[in-house]
C-alpha cells in the first residue's frame, strides 16, 4: 500500500511538473512562430557568427 | 511583371521599385533588390546588360519612415534596454527574414533581432544609450525593407489571446486526462480481477480530484456558453458537451457513494476531445484570415501631395491618404494606384480602371478628365485636385456597398450544430422516458435516475466535436497547398452547395492586359513579316497596345527584327519611325489619315467588324501604303476552357457578368460557351443580380478580381477572389486564389464537396457507435468499459475518415 501510495505521489508530482512547463511555454510565446524554426536550422552562419563574437578586434 | 535580378514572373502589386545608378529597377522582394544593388556596387552591373529585360518599373521615390510614429510602441526591457515590435513589409521568403534579422543583430547597440515568419514582425531589443530608434529603422528601410509600427487589429488581438487561452485549457486537460486514464485502467483491472475496498476508494478519489479541474477549467467555455444558451432558450453543441460530461461526473459522484461503477475518464475525455477540436478549428481559420490579410496589406496607403514648401516653391511630399483633404493636389507616377477621386491637371496618361468598374480597356486621360480612386495609372505622369475624400469617395462607396451585403449575408448553421439542435431534445425525453420505465417497473427512484443519466452520458458523443474541425482541418490544409486559401470551415460547407457560379470576365476569365489576337495582311507583306516589322517599332513604345505586339513577336521563329531609327511615339493615336529603310507608321484611323496613307477597300469594313468584337485595331502602314490590320484584347486565359468545362462537368449552372460593353462580354461568353452573359453591369448591380438568384433558392459562387467585384463576392453564398484583387476585394472574398489559375475554381469545389460528405460521413459514424451503446444504458447494464470503448472507437473512426480526404484528392493541377 505505502509503494501504491509513493508511486501515485510520484506520477502526480511529475504530471505537475510537466503541466507546469506546458504552462511557461505557451506563456512564453514557443508557439507562437511554429514556421521559423526550420528555416532557422538551416542557417549556418551562426557558428561563424560566434567566433567573430568571441574574439572581439 | 518581371524581376530584374531573378527574372521571376510576380504581381504588378507586389513590385519594389528601387533606384539603381539612376536606372529605376523592379524586383520581387527586397532580397533581390539588396543583391541587385551589392552587384552593382561592385561595379558587376554589366552582368544585367548582358540579359534582356523587358519592364523596367519607374521608381517609388524613397520617403524614410518617421520615428516618431513608433515612439509610442517603445517598451521598456531591463536596465539599458528597450525593446520594439516592427512590422516589416517586403518580406516574402525566408531569406527576406534572414537578411532583416541578420542586418539588424549586427548593428552595434542591438541586442536582439527575431523575425516571426509567419507574421513578419520583428522583435527589436536595443540599447536605446547606443542605438537610437531611428538608426533601427534606417538600418531596416537600407535593404529595402519597409519598417512600420506593429499594430494588430483589435479582431487579431482577442482572436491571439484566445488560441493562447484555449491552448493552455486544452493542455491542461490533455495532461490531467491522462493521468486520469492510469487510475481508471487500475479500475478497470479490479473490475475484472477483484481489487480490495480501500485501495479502489483511493483509486476513485484521485479520479474525481483530477476529472474536477477538467471539467470546472478546462470546461469552463462549454459550461458558460452552455449557461447563455440556456437562458436564451438554445441548446447547441456547447449545451450538449456540458450536459453529457456533466452527468457522467454526476453519475460517478452518486456510483462512488453507493458502490458501483465511476465515469470520470469519459467525463474528462468529452472536454478534451472538443477542446482539441476547437482549438484546430481557430488555427486553421486564423492562419488563412492571417494570410489573406498579409495579402491585402500590401496595398499603397501614400499618397504624393504637390504643395507649396517652406520657400515658396511646389514640393512633393508622402502623406497618408487618409491625410489628404479635397482640393489639395496629388500626382501619380506611371505603376502607381491613383489613391483618391479628383479631376486632371496637368499632364496625361491612360489608365486602368478594370479594378473599379470593370471596363478592361485603358482610359485616356487629359487635363480635365475625372479620375477614380483605386484605378492604377499605366504610363505618364500627371497631377489632378482632389474633389472627393473619406466616406464620399467611389471607393468607399463600393466598401459601404460590401458590408451592407456581409450584413444581410444569412450565418449558415453548420451541419453539426444543426444535428444538436433536435439531437439534445431527443436525448432528454430519451432519459426521461428510461426513467419512467424504471419507476414503472417498480424500480426504486435513485436507481431509475441513475439509469437515466447514464443515457445522457453515452449519448453525447465526443468525437462529434472533432468531425468537423479535423475535416476542416485537413481539406483547408489540402486547399492552401493548392494555392487556396479559404476562411472558415463554414466557407467550405457552403462551397459544397453552390448550384450556380458567376464569373467575372475582366482579369478573371481573360487576363486583364491586352494580347495580340490576330494579324490581317492588307498589301503584300505576309501576315509574319507585319507582325516583325510592327514589333520592331513597338519594343520602343511603353503603350500597353504596343508591349503586346512585341511581346507577340517573341513567339515567332527565325528571321531577326529590322533595326528602327528615328521612333517617336504620337500620344493617343500611335507611333511612328524608319525601319528596315521604309517609313513605318503604327496607330489609329486618325495617324494613318495624318500620315497620307490610304485603306485599301474592304480594310475598313474588316477593321469594324473586329472593333464591334471589342478588339482594338492598329493599323500598320510601311512605305505609305496599308500593310497590315493588327487586332489587339483582353485574352482569354489559356485555362479558362478547361475551367470552365470542369465547373460545368461538376453540375454548376455558369454566368459571366462584365462591367465590360454588350460586344465584348458576349464575345468571351461565346468562347468559354457560356450562354449566360450580363454586360455593363455596375457593381451594386452585379450584387442585386446575385440577390435575385438567391432569392429563386440557388447557391450562388462568385469569381471576381476588381473592387467592383467586391460587393457581389461578400452577397454570394461564396465569394472567391483572385490573388492580384485589391485589399478590399481580399477581404469581401471567403476565399482567395494564390495563384493566378483559374482551375483552382472547380478544384476547390471539388475539395469541398468531398470534405462535406465527409463530415457527413464522420457525424453518423459519432452517432452510430453511441446509439449502439444507447440500448445498454437504457437497460440499465451500461459498464464504464464500454462507454470508454465506444468514444475511442468513434473519435478513432473520425480522425482514420478526415484524413481520407487526403488520399482521395488527385493530383494537384500544375500551371
Amino acid at each position: 500500500m505505502w509503494s501504491v501510495g509513493f508511486l501515485i505521489i510520484l506520477s502526480l508530482a511529475l504530471g505537475l511538473a510537466a503541466w507546469l512547463l506546458f504552462v511557461w511555454s505557451v506563456r512564453s510565446g514557443q508557439y507562437d512562430d511554429p514556421e521559423g524554426p526550420k528555416y532557422r536550422m538551416l542557417e549556418d552562419d551562426e557558428a561563424e557568427e560566434e567566433r567573430r563574437r568571441r574574439r572581439p578586434g | 511583371m518581371r524581376c530584374d535580378h531573378c527574372l521571376l514572373e510576380f504581381p504588378e502589386r507586389e513590385a519594389v521599385r528601387q533606384e539603381v545608378d539612376g536606372a529605376a529597377r523592379a524586383f520581387c522582394c527586397a532580397g533581390c533588390a539588396a543583391v541587385y544593388r551589392v552587384i552593382a556596387g561592385e561595379g558587376l552591373g554589366a552582368f544585367y546588360a548582358a540579359r534582356r529585360w523587358d519592364e523596367p518599373g519607374p521608381a517609388a521615390p524613397p520617403g524614410g519612415a518617421d520615428p516618431a510614429a513608433f515612439a509610442g510602441l517603445l517598451r521598456d526591457a531591463g536596465p539599458g534596454a528597450a525593446e520594439i515590435d516592427l512590422a516589416i513589409d517586403g518580406i516574402r521568403c525566408a531569406s527576406c527574414v534572414w537578411l532583416n534579422e541578420r542586418i539588424l543583430s549586427r548593428t552595434p547597440g542591438v541586442l536582439s533581432a527575431r523575425v516571426n515568419y509567419a507574421t513578419h514582425r520583428a522583435r527589436v531589443r536595443f540599447d536605446p544609450g547606443r542605438v537610437g530608434l531611428e538608426a533601427v529603422l534606417r538600418r531596416v528601410e537600407s535593404i529595402g525593407y519597409v519598417p512600420r509600427p506593429w499594430s494588430e487589429s483589435e479582431q487579431g488581438r482577442v482572436r491571439a489571446a484566445e488560441e493562447k487561452d484555449l491552448l493552455v485549457r486544452l493542455g491542461t486537460a490533455g495532461f490531467l486526462a491522462s493521468q486520469l486514464m492510469l487510475y481508471t485502467a487500475a479500475l478497470y483491472a479490479g473490475y475484472f480481477q477483484g481489487i480490495d475496498p480501500p485501495t479502489r476508494r483511493l483509486m476513485e478519489w484521485i479520479a474525481l480530484g483530477l476529472a474536477l479541474p477538467v471539467f470546472l477549467y478546462s470546461g469552463a467555455p462549454f459550461l458558460r456558453a452552455a449557461w447563455a444558451g440556456l437562458r436564451h432558450g438554445r441548446l447547441g453543441m456547447d449545451s450538449l458537451v456540458a450536459l453529457g460530461s456533466g452527468a457522467a461526473l454526476v453519475l460517478s459522484v452518486a456510483q462512488m457513494l453507493r458502490g458501483g461503477e465511476v465515469y470520470f475518464d469519459t467525463a474528462a475525455m468529452i472536454v478534451t476531445l472538443i477542446l482539441l477540436g476547437r482549438y484546430l478549428e481557430l488555427r486553421a481559420r486564423g492562419r488563412a484570415s492571417e494570410a489573406v490579410a498579409r495579402l491585402a496589406r500590401l496595398a499603397p496607403r501614400e499618397a504624393r501631395l504637390v504643395a507649396p514648401g517652406a520657400d515658396g516653391r511646389e514640393e512633393r511630399r508622402r502623406v497618408q491618404v487618409a491625410a489628404v483633404a479635397a482640393g489639395e493636389r496629388v500626382e501619380v507616377v506611371p505603376g502607381e494606384r491613383v489613391p483618391l477621386d479628383g479631376v486632371v491637371e496637368e499632364g496625361e496618361s491612360e489608365v486602368d480602371e478594370s479594378l473599379v468598374t470593370g471596363e478592361s480597356r485603358p482610359v485616356p486621360k487629359a487635363a480635365g478628365s475625372a479620375v477614380i480612386g483605386g484605378s492604377v495609372n499605366l504610363h505618364g505622369s500627371f497631377v489632378f485636385r482632389v474633389t472627393r475624400v473619406g466616406k464620399e469617395t467611389v471607393l468607399a462607396g463600393i466598401v459601404r456597398a460590401v458590408e451592407e451585403a456581409q450584413a444581410r449575408k444569412p450565418r449558415i448553421q453548420a451541419v453539426a450544430d444543426r444535428i444538436v439542435g433536435w439531437f439534445v431534445p431527443a436525448v432528454l425525453v430519451l432519459a426521461a422516458g428510461t426513467v419512467a420505465a424504471w419507476l414503472w417497473r417498480g424500480a426504486a427512484l435513485d436507481r431509475a435516475l441513475l439509469n437515466g443519466v447514464a443515457v445522457v452520458v453515452i449519448a453525447c458523443p465526443c468525437a462529434l466535436g472533432l468531425a468537423t474541425p479535423l475535416a476542416v482541418l485537413v481539406a483547408t490544409g489540402l486547399a492552401t497547398a493548392r494555392g487556396v486559401l479559404v476562411k472558415g470551415g463554414d466557407v467550405l460547407e457552403r462551397l459544397a452547395r453552390v448550384t450556380d457560379a458567376v464569373l467575372d470576365k475582366t482579369g478573371t476569365l481573360t487576363r486583364g492586359r491586352p494580347a495580340l489576337r490576330q494579324v490581317v495582311p492588307l498589301g503584300d507583306l505576309s501576315a509574319e513579316s507585319a507582325l516583325r516589322l510592327a514589333a520592331a517599332v513597338e519594343r520602343r513604345s511603353e503603350h500597353h497596345v504596343g508591349r503586346a505586339i512585341a511581346e507577340a513577336a517573341r513567339a515567332l521563329p527565325g528571321a531577326p527584327e529590322p533595326g528602327v531609327e528615328g521612333f517617336r511615339a504620337v500620344p493617343g493615336r500611335g507611333v511612328g519611325a524608319r525601319a528596315g529603310g521604309e517609313a513605318v507608321v503604327l496607330g489609329n484611323r486618325a495617324l494613318l489619315a495624318e500620315s497620307g496613307v490610304a485603306l485599301p477597300a474592304g480594310a475598313d469594313a474588316a477593321a469594324r467588324r473586329l472593333e464591334e468584337q471589342g478588339e482594338t485595331v492598329v493599323f500598320l502602314a510601311a512605305g505609305g501604303r496599308a500593310a497590315a490590320l493588327l487586332a489587339v484584347a483582353d485574352a482569354v486565359r489559356d485555362e479558362a476552357a478547361a475551367a470552365v468545362a470542369s465547373l460545368r462537368a461538376l453540375g454548376l449552372r455558369l454566368a459571366v457578368v462584365s462591367g465590360d460593353d454588350r460586344a465584348t462580354t458576349a464575345a468571351v461568353a461565346a468562347r468559354l460557351g457560356i450562354d449566360r452573359a450580363v454586360p455593363e453591369a455596375t457593381p451594386s448591380g452585379k450584387r442585386d443580380g446575385v440577390a435575385r438568384m438567391q432569392a429563386g433558392g440557388r447557391r450562388v459562387l462568385a469569381v471576381g478580381d476588381g473592387i467592383n467585384d467586391a460587393p457581389v463576392l461578400s452577397q454570394a453564398d461564396v465569394g472567391m477572389a483572385m490573388g492580384r484583387g485589391t485589399d478590399v476585394t481580399l477581404e469581401s472574398a471567403d476565399a482567395v486564389l494564390v495563384r493566378d489559375d483559374l482551375r483552382l475554381v472547380p478544384e476547390a469545389v471539388r475539395l469541398s464537396r468531398r470534405a462535406y460528405r465527409i463530415i457527413r460521413q464522420n457525424l453518423f459514424w459519432a452517432f452510430f457507435y453511441n446509439a449502439v451503446a444507447l440500448p445498454l444504458a437504457m437497460a440499465g447494464l451500461l459498464h464504464p468499459i464500454v462507454a470508454a470503448a465506444a468514444m475511442a472507437a468513434s473519435s478513432l473512426f473520425v480522425v482514420g475518415n478526415s484524413l481520407r480526404i487526403r488520399s482521395g484528392a488527385g493530383p494537384a493541377a500544375r500551371g
